[in-house]
């Protein structure tokens, strides 16, 4: 076990002495590159091009750096001044949906999962740039294509995604009696029981959290073989499947630590690394937070897959961050050659490395950054982007699927049935009704 | 009813007002006083303080501390730190956006209170054919709520070109001071007597010497009101800084806090409440002089 | 009878005066000089946001698209939703709760405030704290004082041995609610209160020296003299918070987003999430456009109370 730790500690230090050399030597290195990028990119902003992009906040500031970084770069590189504006992640949707509908505003949003779906129509065909990418760098894998084409076109480029995955305490699963962390659903289940008896409570979401609550509790449904909408975006929610999910959902609530209902999407994070909380799903910015602010915890801690139910395949969502460029920009080339510029190795390698495991790439090539295997405990989320499915589930991702899941239509039947305002039947009721809404 | 009101020197003024309970005040005794006035304002002052008290605390707690209830006693702080302070004046645009903010505030409570004295005072005293009708409709304003309303005024905001400068929301701000502002000016302005106005008609007053020379003054307190929730306001508005404001250095503090200090899913607690208090205490300072400023204003209305 | 002798006093001179002279001195005239800064603000920016977005409410326009016109369908679509009901009914009960709520507090604070002791004006200013603090910022600390695991109430509470699990603040559907309520009455009180102590000290001592040498009791005086006294301020200070408390948005956003599972949702944060965040304008439009309803129902009563209210001014003075 202190071996164990040992070189976890060693890799850990490992990790961030990388990042660290890449933002100081990095700088001159990102300029020559990006000036002999912008002689040879097929991408020719516009003369005195001037773009603004806005981006979701980040979440690991050594990641924020480097974006910085790349923007400097480019804008040095290719004459084009580019604007950023950061928001909250929950707050980038209004934002973009205003400058969706005025015309005006913004050029590029970098948002969550489905944004661009939301406004397909205002969206610049980026087919051009999703093609010299993906023929560059290995294709993209198969969830990008269904975040980035709308009838055939990109309309974003999907960027990185977040992994919701399983974060728990090494020294209490052990404890409650698990040499490795279960990987199907039943035995999650006897998990988080034995967690309780322990007293080291597990706990998951189950509020208005866009990220967190809708991740693992679709993992939920999914896993069960529930589902939304079926491939023809009909909705099929009432099933004997969903109720199992509903079922199984509410058996691991009650085993929860108290007060899940309530929490948003940084409500795991203080409990986790106040060591209040040993397992929860979520991105791996509490073990980055943890690396700096209580050791122990870091060390204790490891990420897992989530476990695969009765369906038999693994069924997860994780937070997509797909760049949309709006057509009514004045300056479409520079916003295409700014989406392509930052997916090239040269930019995306030193900035992926440097958010630390939290955003995973949706091009192949990137497997092989050394970010993914410096620290083995962040290895996991190398491949959310592969395993992840998209919001709509079986259905087409459109406006409608991104209407069901900004509605919580999903993660509301389980907060429903768990807090036990209605029974099964009421909750999916409910749910079914709003789906019909939205899916008519 | 005034001219007795002239006669009492503010001595009068001083027991009278100071006297809810029977008889005279200095007679009462202390355990009495106790009870009935500063233990209730102690109870209602305490709950009203504590969450700044929780804010001020968090703002200079260290990180370690905020989340370890078993080592520390939350109520308190070992080794207090600057650093979230610190990092809130120098490591961010704060001193701008409290500027953005000051000017925003300002420049629409100044407007809107202008707008205000004039619009009631045609109501409340120019008695004017539909002088009624007017005054229901300024109050149907609140009808539309702001969270609903931002699309369309996004729209119309883009429309007239003033999108993400100050002056969209100087501009946007009004039209959630004005009904109320005007409303409480109407309640303020029939306190006074109709006979001061009617002398000074016959002297041969204007309408606009009447307002800015009798009115006015005389509704001091009621102006400083209107200020303090229009200013108030402006001051903590959320949604339309949000959404008609877009760069970063045009922000106001509510907005540019939030954005600033919130990592994805790790709040910045130290920094935030330290925005929170930092903010406030403009305010805090404004609001201490002007209280002050309210009961002389008052004895000051009454004696004229 | 004051407008009479007005008009009476200036009939003989109006010939002899210019248009000019007409447009300053006619009444109608000079009152629509005086509304017109009001009148511009209020159609320019809210007028015409207001007619589009009552407009909105029957089409089914979503988020950067046009939609068409659809009739009642948004609203016969809500009129079976149990979540828009469950939002009228949180929105009431919230509503109607923290304002009597505040009214009571806030008036008993004005009253304690209006009495005389040290240090009173630097009481007075402190008491509107609350207010001052940015919304979303102090919405924060409540939520982070009400948090599942690092309440500070649970954890007092649970120091002195009272109870033994942390208070579930925002994830019992019952307690969210009291929760909520509760932080806007803390944001609510101070404004009522010193406005209305404002209102108090209008009231001319002379009345209360007649009334206690008439004998009447403290709660006559209170009764009989001050509260008729502070009705037209009543009317507005209550008017307004009541239609504060029921277009809220920032507290509820700030800490429960509606949840848990739609318990705290208020009409405001319903047509927020329904029109914005899911990109159904014209549902969302439709929610807020059923709130009017409601808002017109606050506003005419207490309209007609500062009616009644000014009818008895009027006697009182001839």
């Amino acid at each position: 076990m202190d071996k164990k730790f040992e070189m976890n500690r060693r890799s850990l230090l490992k990790g961030s002495a990388a990042a660290a050399t890449i933002a100081t030597v990095g700088a001159d290195q990102l300029l020559n590159y990006a000036t002999a990028w912008a002689q040879a990119s097929p991408f020719k902003p516009e003369n005195g091009a001037k773009i603004s992009v806005l981006r979701w906040r980040r979440f690991v500031e050594a990641e924020d750096k480097a974006f910085m970084a790349m923007v400097d770069a480019f804008q040095k590189a290719t004459g084009v001044s580019v604007t950023v504006t950061n928001e909250s992640f929950e707050d980038v949707q209004p934002k973009a949906s205003v400058a969706a509908n005025t015309g005006s505003g913004l050029d590029m949003v970098w948002g969550l999962y489905s944004l661009p779906h939301l406004f397909p129509e205002k969206c610049l065909d980026m087919s051009d740039v999703a093609d010299y990418l993906g023929k560059k760098y290995g294709g993209w894998t198969q969830s990008a294509e269904l975040y980035g084409k709308s009838k055939g076109k990109w309309i974003c480029l999907p960027v990185a995604t977040t992994g919701g995955l399983m974060n728990y305490r090494i020294s209490a699963m052990n404890k409650a009696g698990f040499k490795e962390f279960p990987k199907d659903t039943g035995g999650f289940l006897d998990l988080v029981k034995a967690l309780k008896k322990n007293n080291t409570p597990a706990g998951f979401a189950l509020g208005h959290a866009s990220g967190d609550a809708n991740t693992w509790l679709h993992w939920a449904l999914w896993s069960h073989g529930g589902n939304l909408v079926d491939k023809d975006d009909k909705v099929v929610i009432n099933s004997p499947e969903t109720a199992k999910a509903l079922q199984y959902v509410k058996d691991l609530y009650d085993n929860f630590i108290p007060g899940t209902a309530s929490w948003n999407d940084s409500s795991n994070n203080k409990a986790f690394v106040a060591g209040e909380l040993y397992l929860t799903s979520n991105g791996i910015s509490i073990y980055v937070t943890a690396s700096r602010e209580n050791k122990a915890i870091a060390e204790d801690t490891d990420h897992a897959y989530m476990p695969i139910g009765p369906v038999g395949r693994p069924t997860e969502l994780h937070l997509a961050f797909p760049i949309l460029t709006f057509n009514f920009t004045k300056a479409p080339q520079a916003c295409k050659a700014f989406a392509a510029f930052m997916q090239e190795a040269e930019n995306f390698n030193p900035w992926i490395e440097a958010a630390q495991g939290y955003l995973s790439h949706f091009l192949n090539a990137y497997d092989k950054n050394p970010v993914w295997t410096a620290d083995p405990k962040r290895t996991v989320y190398r491949d959310v982007s592969k395993r992840t499915l998209t919001p709509a589930g079986l259905g087409s991702l459109g406006e409608k699927a991104a209407a069901a899941i900004a509605d919580f239509v999903v993660v509301d039947m389980f907060a429903n049935y768990c807090t036990g305002r209605e029974d099964i039947k009421g909750a999916i009721a409910i749910a079914e009704r709003q789906a019909r809404r939205i899916y008519r | 009813m005034s001219d007795t009101a002239v006669q009492k020197p503010t001595t009068t003024t001083h027991v009278l007002t100071a006297d809810t309970q029977e008889g005279m005040t200095y007679l009462e005794s202390f355990p009495r006083r106790l009870v009935t006035l500063w233990l209730p304002l102690g109870i209602i002052m305490f709950i009203l303080l504590f969450p700044f008290y929780w804010m001020a605390l968090t703002s200079v707690k260290p990180n370690s501390q905020l989340i370890d209830m078993n080592t520390y006693n939350p109520f308190w702080v070992v080794e207090p730190t600057l650093d979230h302070i610190k990092r809130l004046l120098f490591e961010t645009a704060y001193p701008r956006w409290l500027w953005n903010t000051m000017y925003v505030a300002a420049a629409s409570t100044f407007l809107s209170i202008f707008a205000s004295v004039l619009a009631a005072y045609a109501i409340a005293r120019l008695r004017f054919r539909g002088s009624q009708m007017i005054g229901a409709m300024i109050f149907m304003a609140y009808l539309i709520p702001p969270s609903i309303l931002f699309i369309p005024l996004a729209s119309v905001i883009h429309f007239y070109g003033l999108f993400d400068t100050p002056l969209a929301l100087i501009l946007v701000y009004p039209t959630i001071l004005i009904p109320f502002s005007t409303w409480l000016l109407m309640g303020y302005f029939k306190t006074i007597p109709f006979e001061l106005e009617e002398c000074a008609l016959i002297d041969g007053a204007s309408r606009w010497q009447i307002l800015t020379r009798i009115i006015v003054p005389l509704a001091v307190p009621g102006l400083i009101s209107a200020f303090i929730f229009s200013f108030t306001l402006c001051w903590n508005e959320f949604i339309y800084a949000l959404t008609l404001i877009s760069s970063v250095q045009n922000r106001t503090v509510p907005v540019a806090i939030v954005s600033e200090l919130v990592d994805g899913d790790v709040y910045r607690w130290g920094s935030l409440m330290a925005g929170a208090l930092v903010g406030s205490l403009p305010l805090v300072i404004l609001y201490a002089f002007f209280v002050e400023h309210y009961v002389s204003a008052m004895t000051g209305a009454v004696k004229e | 009878m004051s407008t009479v002798e007005d008009a009476e006093g200036r009939t003989p001179r109006r010939g002899e005066l210019s248009w000019w002279g007409r447009l300053q001195s006619n009444r109608n005239w000079l009152a629509i000089w005086f509304m017109l800064p009001a009148a511009i603000f209020l159609l320019m920016f809210l007028a015409w946001p207001l007619i589009l977005g009552v407009w909105l409410s029957f089409t089914d326009t979503r988020l950067a698209r046009p939609g068409k016109f659809i009739g009642f369908e948004n609203y016969e679509w809500l009129w079976d939703d149990g979540v828009f009901w469950l939002s009228v009914f949180n929105t009431l009960l919230y509503t109607i709760v923290a304002s009597i709520i505040k009214f009571a507090v806030g008036l008993y604070l004005a009253l304690l405030l209006n009495r005389h002791m040290p240090f009173k004006a630097m009481i007075r200013s402190v008491v509107l704290i609350p207010f001052i603090v940015p919304t979303v910022l102090s919405a924060i600390a409540f939520w982070w004082i009400y948090d599942a695991q690092f309440s500070i109430i649970s954890w007092s509470l649970r120091q002195m041995g009272l109870i033994e699990q942390n208070i579930n603040f925002l994830g019992d559907g019952n307690l969210a609610r009291a929760s909520l309520i509760f932080a806007n009455i803390w944001r609510g009180v101070p404004f009522v209160a010193i406005t209305l102590l404002a209102g108090l000290q209008t009231v001319s001592p002379s009345l209360y020296e007649a009334a206690t040498l008439d004998g009447a009791s403290a709660w006559q005086r209170f009764r009989y003299v001050t509260y008729p006294l502070l009705t037209p301020i009543i009317a507005v200070v209550m008017t307004f918070s009541v239609l504060f408390t029921f277009t809220d948005f920032q507290l509820i956003w700030a800490m429960t987003r509606g949840g848990p599972a739609n318990a705290t949702h208020l009409m405001a944060t319903l047509s927020y999430s329904r029109g914005i965040l899911s990109g159904q304008l014209g549902e969302g439009a439709a929610i807020a456009t059923a709130m009017i309803p409601f808002l017109l129902a606050a506003i005419m009563i207490s309209w007609f109370g500062l009616q009644r209210r000014k009818w008895q001014h009027g006697e009182n003075n001839e």
